[in-house]
């Protein structure tokens, strides 16, 4: 069995926002949204002193540094509204599931923006996908 | 023709904007992985949050909770979502399929749904783990 070297690293992704998915339902019965948010980017700059770079960030192009800030940026909105949609009666076995499905934009978008090609056996995910939204949501 | 009635709730709309949003993220993030490196994306990662964090402070008034258990809980979502970003990005930079890495590591909610149902006993309707089933599949058929 050939096993692609990027699962080692999605499975430590799997586990970890696993129990944040948990965790996100839990906090907002306590805080807000907007609380929790910032306890979340509170959480993140706890990790900085481990991750500071070695390199200069100005060896990096000011594009990549875009690309960088403004996908947490988007990020950072998906997980308020994530949040929201918790406060505001959504249950998180039902929310978590659903907002998971945002690979229906990166499939979609994809071939357009990274010019990588999607099969057939993709296309019937994205099928499955939206299947499973409506379900999710009923 | 009745609308139906989970497109008056509020959470549907904002899980929308969440699926929107987190989707341009996975794109931009590979973008920017293709010259900087795992942990110095994650290292750059709560700079991009600030932003959206002042704009919760200015819609709280600059009030904060005093519930420690909610901070707590929050503070940790932020270490492991941390984490998680890390091995993220990591994934990323091995040069593999992004929407096979995007969608293998949305299969993340199947282990809340297992957490939320045995902790918070959360109750699952028929049509819900049909849902689940179909969105496994999915997850699968985008990894192949």
């Amino acid at each position: 069995m050939n096993i692609p070297i990027w699962f080692g690293p999605a499975a430590v992704v799997l586990i970890t926002w696993g129990i944040a998915g948990l965790l996100q339902k839990l906090s907002t019965n306590h805080i807000s949204a907007e609380m929790a948010l910032l306890g979340l980017v509170v959480g993140f700059f706890l990790l900085d002193p481990w991750l500071y770079p070695k390199e200069s960030l100005l060896m990096y192009s000011s594009r990549s540094l875009v690309f960088a800030l403004v996908s947490s940026l988007l990020n950072a909105l998906g997980a308020w509204a994530l949040l929201a949609a918790m406060k505001n009666g959504g249950k998180a076995s039902i929310v978590v599931p659903f907002t998971a499905l945002y690979p229906l934009v990166t499939v979609s978008l994809a071939p357009l923006v990274l010019n990588e090609s999607i099969t057939a056996l993709q296309g019937g995910g994205v099928v499955c996908a939206l299947i499973a939204v409506v379900l999710l949501s009923t | 023709m009745q609308v139906p009635l989970v497109l008056k709730e509020k959470w549907f709309w904002y899980s929308v904007l969440s699926v929107l949003c987190m989707g341009g993220w996975t794109l931009l993030g590979k973008l920017g992985t293709t010259e900087i490196s795992a942990p110095t994306m994650q290292f750059l990662y709560p700079f991009g949050w600030v932003p959206v964090a002042l704009a919760c402070l200015w819609v709280r008034r600059f009030k904060l909770e005093r519930s420690l258990r909610g901070n707590l809980y929050s503070i940790s979502i932020g270490v492991l979502g941390g984490i998680g970003g890390l091995s993220f990005f990591a994934a990323c930079r091995t040069g593999g399929n992004t929407s096979a890495i995007t969608a293998a590591t949305a299969m993340y909610p199947l282990i809340t749904v297992v957490l939320a149902v045995m902790i918070l006993h959360e109750k699952l309707t028929w049509v819900h783990v049909v849902g689940l089933l179909f969105a496994a599949v999915a997850f699968v058929l985008f990894s192949l």
